[in-house]
Parts: C-alpha cells; structure tokens; sequence
C-alpha cells in the first residue's frame, strides 16, 4: 500500500547550495508529522517543495501515489492540498470572508462571463461558499472580525485567517509553516487545539513545520528532524528527544565543542 | 447610528445590498439620470455622456489596475482599438452600429492578449513600461496601415442608426450610453463579488498565495487583461460615436494618464470610486470654466490662450492633494462623510 504523502530522494539545489539533500519520508494518513530543525536546515524549502511552489531537482514527491512533481502550482488545491506561510501571505486589503472565500476558489466554477450576470449557478454556489466560509469563521472563532481588511487586524488573527484560508481548500492534506511562532500562550494553545480538532474530528492529515518544541512534543504522532538539509532523525516525539544526533544538532556535539 | 439591521439568510450576504435604503438610493439616482435630457440644455447633455464614457473606460481599467493590480499605461490603445474597430467595421464594412460596437469590444479584447501574453510575467513598473509601449505600437499601426485605418486622415463617423434613430444624436446617444454604463457597472459589481473577481484581487495582493490557493495566474491574469480591454473597447467604440471622427489625436498618451488618474483619484479598487472618480475628473473643466465664468472673463486673452495649462496645472494640484491629504480617494471621502452621518450627532 502507497503512504498517504512519500517523498524518495527529493534534492534541490539553489546554483551551488544544496538546500534539500536526499530526503526521503512518509507520512501516514490521519497523523500529524512535524518537521524539525535548526535555523537553515532546510524545513521551509522541502516544504516548497511539497506544495508544489519549487521544483525538485532531483526525486519523487507522492501524494496518494500521484506525482506532484509535474503539477502547477494552483493544481495542489484541487488535489485536497492546502498550505500557510511562514511570514504572513494573506490579501491584507480584503476582508476576512473574502479572504476565506479565496481558498474555496477550486471549489467553484463560474467564469467571467458567468460571474457578471451573477445568475442561477453562480448565485447558488457563491451562497453555499458563503455557508461554508461561515462553518470556517464559527470553528475558528473568528466571528467578530470577519468583515475587517485582513491587513488592520493583529498578527496572531492574521495567522488564524490563514488557517482559515487553507481550511476553505476543505484539504485532506493540510501544510502548516510555523503557525505559532511571534504568538503568545494564549494563541498558541488556542492553534494547537485547532489543530488537534482538525486531525480527530476531520482526520485531515497535518503536516508541519514548527520551531515551538512544546506543542511538537505534545501534539505530534511522528517528528522527523533535518540539518543541513539531510534527515538526520525521526521518530516518535520521545524517541526524537533521546536521539544523539538531534541533541547535537541543537546544541553543538561534545567532539566539536572540545 | 444604525440598529436592527440582521441578516437571516445567506442570500442576504452574498447580494450586492440587500438594504432597501440603498436600492431606493439607486432608484431615484437613475430616475435622476433617466430624466436629466428633458431637464438640461444639450450643452450639459454632452457634458454627461462624456463623463459615463470616461466612467465605462474608468471601470475597465480599474478591473485590471486597481483590482488585479497590474497597471496599465495602455488605456488610450484600447480605446483607440475600440474606436477604429467601430469606425472600420461602421464606414468601410457597412456594419449596424449594434453589431460593430460590441465587436469593438471583442476586437479589443483580442488585441489586448497580445500585451497580455508578453506581461504575464512583469509586474509593477515593468509592465507599466510595457503597456506604454503598446499604446505607442498602436498608434503607429494606425499612422502607417493606411489601407486600412486611413493614415492620419482619420475616419468620418456618422449614420449610426438603429430602426431609423440616429444614435449619434442628443438624447438618443445620452440613453444608448447611459444603458452601456449602467450594463457596466452591474457587471463589474458582479464580478468583484465571484470567485473571478476575487481571484483578481488575490493576485494583486499575494500572488505566490493566490497560487496556492488554486488561483491559475496565467488564465485570471488573461481574464483580467480581456474583460478589462472588452470594456475600454467600448468605451473607445462609444467615443467614436460621440465626437463623429477618429484620427491619432484623439488617443493621445494624455488619456492614458488621465484614467490612470481617475482611478486614483476615485480611490484604487472600488468601481464606485471609479465612478466618482470619472465624473469629477471630466466635470473638472467645467467647473474650471464656471469659475472663470463666475470671477473672471472667459473671454479674456489669459483664459483662451492658457485654457489647455489651466487645465492640466489644476489636474496635477487636485491630484497631488489627493494623494497627500486623503490616499484613500473619494470614495474614501464619502466613507468618511457616511460614517459621519451615521454617527451623528456622536463623535465617533
């Protein structure tokens, strides 16, 4: 059986930095798998590469047993696929709901001419987005805000209105780039209980990036650890924190300290 | 301020207003418009169909400048296409008017995939550069294609009739322009509300985003750049109609800032501050007139001779205290002005 997302060797090069080396990992439907690492390591770019943002070098990235090495960009939506940004990419002049209704864009099918009558179908599924964007707003608890241009609200709600906008994808893979980071307790408890809803009420897979070492050991089924842009571990949480080399990652090994 | 006002169903918040408040507005605005031929001389009627001409041309340059973000230096092309085709099509093709002015559209929808394709890519002041350079490539096609656009003679527009009405005429062009703005603004209003609209706007404000989000840059960036120009086409078509000849002149690279200005001025984005915009810009040298009129002579040497720089230096002050005191345009300003009301007599 073909794991849910598989990547075998995937390489990327930037002119003579390697920034991805030879990483190869599964990630199993349902689970929520972190991916870790020092500053550089590389984290951001195999994420770029996973939603189809760059291209890989060299190797093979499977969703599904699909190759999305081929695709467009904008076709990973389509697929069930959905990301947020490390740094903030929201469209700051618009309200939360259109922000929202974005991410239902491969959802939806009217064309220009369709959309400027305004009529029949396009009414109709504008209206069923607009129900489903609610459902969004009501999960997120972003009801009070939803008619403000995204660019006035504070940084934590921007970063929620993100997940929101990947949420609208209604993904079944779910990539999530450092949602917590420049957040206080209070939201980030509030991010990782989304994120735990999401894998136990929707069984969406999550995968992410995160920098916080409390919620990847509190909610993470499986983390994998990169350096230099080589996996240099992975495990389970407990497994990950005993390993050798991941402690030296971190803090240096005792062989070049000394 | 305002109470009570809740939504019960969905409808209510996917509808352009469901408040009965701003719908009867509306009504009586266009009742308002409808009536204004029997209600004013024939000078201020040609004063009003240039204005919804500039408001069409404003609205489609908006779509694919202030919505989509990619600005445009190449407005007064696309009005020259749409102008010619109209022309061409009426003079030397014997066209119906009602068949030649929506191909102008068409025609200048087309012609705009041939910028469009190349700017896909420029973003910002490069694709600016390039539009500008279309607007030059399309006047030289029409200085040299002599066979076809006559060279610098220009064309003769005239017996546009449908069922034996001159359109070309007073009241009859005032109602044949004012259906095409209204047909216009209705369109736009609905595609700003749609997943097109939407995706225009994602692309303006994250593009890399609007990718992830299934947006497909390479056809929404051609939808924009077509409906846009679809739109400027009849604008242009409508012009034709109005000042009876095309020739160069009447696209000079002056339009192009102009709308860019209008659109600017109206505030960036919003049709209605499209529209706005469109009508203060082209009502400006009315009320510069008026003002000569009221505390000067307008027969006097400075004003005749100086008429064109009164003009342009009063365009540039109004523009440069746009942008310095209320970015925003005037739509910001009626926002401010509602928001007031709504609150009054309480400060905030």
């Amino acid at each position: 059986m073909t794991a849910f997302l598989e990547l075998h060797g995937v390489v990327k090069r930037f002119g003579g930095l390697v920034a991805v080396n030879d990483v190869s990992l599964s990630v199993e439907q349902g689970q929520i798998y972190s991916l870790i690492g020092p500053n550089g390591a590389g984290k951001t770019t195999l994420f770029n590469l996973i939603s189809a943002v760059f291209r890989p070098t060299e190797g093979r990235i499977l969703f599904q047993g699909q190759d999305l090495t081929r695709l467009p960009t904008h076709a990973l939506a389509r697929l069930g696929i959905a990301r947020t940004f490390q740094n903030l990419a929201v469209f700051k002049h618009e309200t939360v709901v259109n922000n929202l209704l974005v991410g239902m864009h491969s959802h939806l099918r009217s064309g220009p001419v369709a959309a400027a009558l305004f009529w029949g179908r396009t009414r109709r599924e504008e209206i069923a987005a607009r129900e489903r964007v609610e459902e969004i707003i009501d999960f997120l608890e972003i009801e009070d805000i939803r008619d403000h241009p995204v660019g006035t609200l504070s940084y934590g709600q921007q970063k929620r209105v993100e997940l929101g906008r990947a949420l609208a994808i209604s993904p079944k893979l779910l990539l999530i780039d450092e949602m917590v980071s420049g957040m206080n307790q209070e939201e980030r408890e509030d991010i990782a209980r989304f994120i735990l809803d999401l894998k136990d009420e929707l069984g969406m897979t999550v995968f992410m990036v995160e920098h916080d070492m409390g919620i990847v050991m509190d909610i993470s089924d499986h983390v994998c650890v990169m350096n230099y842009g080589r996996k240099i571990a992975e495990g389970t949480p407990a497994e990950v924190a005993a390993n050798q080399a991941v402690i030296d990652a971190y803090l240096g090994s005792s062989r070049s300290a000394a | 301020m305002r109470t009570g006002h809740f939504k019960e169903r969905t409808a209510q918040l996917v509808a352009l207003s469901d408040s009965k408040v701003v719908w009867s507005f509306a009504g009586l605005l266009l009742a308002l418009v409808l009536a204004a031929p029997f209600l004013i001389g024939n000078y201020q009627v040609t004063l009003l169909v240039s204005a919804m001409i500039a408001i069409v041309g404003a609205v489609g340059l908006n779509m694919l400048t202030g919505t989509t973000g990619l600005i445009s230096l190449g407005q007064a092309g696309f009005l020259a296409v749409g102008a010619y085709t109209n022309a061409i099509l009426m003079m030397d093709h014997g066209w119906p008017v009602w068949l030649s002015l929506p191909a102008a559209g068409v025609v200048s929808a087309l012609v705009s995939l041939l910028v469009g394709v190349p700017s896909l890519r420029l973003k910002g002041l490069y694709l600016a550069i390039t539009t500008l350079a279309f607007a030059f490539i399309i006047n030289h096609v029409i200085l040299y294609a002599e066979w076809l656009t006559h060279g610098p003679n220009g064309i003769f527009v005239s017996g546009a009739k449908v069922m034996g009405v001159d359109l070309q005429r007073g009241k009859a062009l005032y109602y044949l322009t004012f259906g095409i703005t209204v047909l216009v603004v209705f369109a736009a209003l609905n595609i700003q509300r749609s997943r097109v609209g939407r995706a225009w706007m994602a692309i303006r404000d994250h593009d890399i985003a609007a990718r992830v989000m299934g947006v497909d840059l390479l056809r929404y960036k051609l939808y924009a750049f077509m409906v846009s120009s679809f739109i400027v086409g009849i604008a242009g078509a409508l012009i034709s109609l109005q000042i009876r000849f095309v020739n160069i002149d009447v696209f000079a690279l002056i339009l192009s800032i102009e709308a860019l200005a209008i659109i600017i001025l109206g505030g960036l984005g919003s049709i209605a501050g499209a529209i706005l915009g469109a009508i203060f810009l082209s009502l400006l040298p009315e009320a510069i007139r008026l003002f000569f009129d009221a505390f000067a002579d307008t027969n006097s040497s400075f004003y005749t001779t100086y008429v064109y720089e009164i003009r342009g230096i009063t365009y540039g002050i109004v523009i440069i205290a746009f942008l310095r005191l209320k970015p925003e345009g005037l739509i910001g300003l009626w926002r401010d002005v509602r928001k007031y009301w709504s609150n009054w007599p309480l400060a905030y």
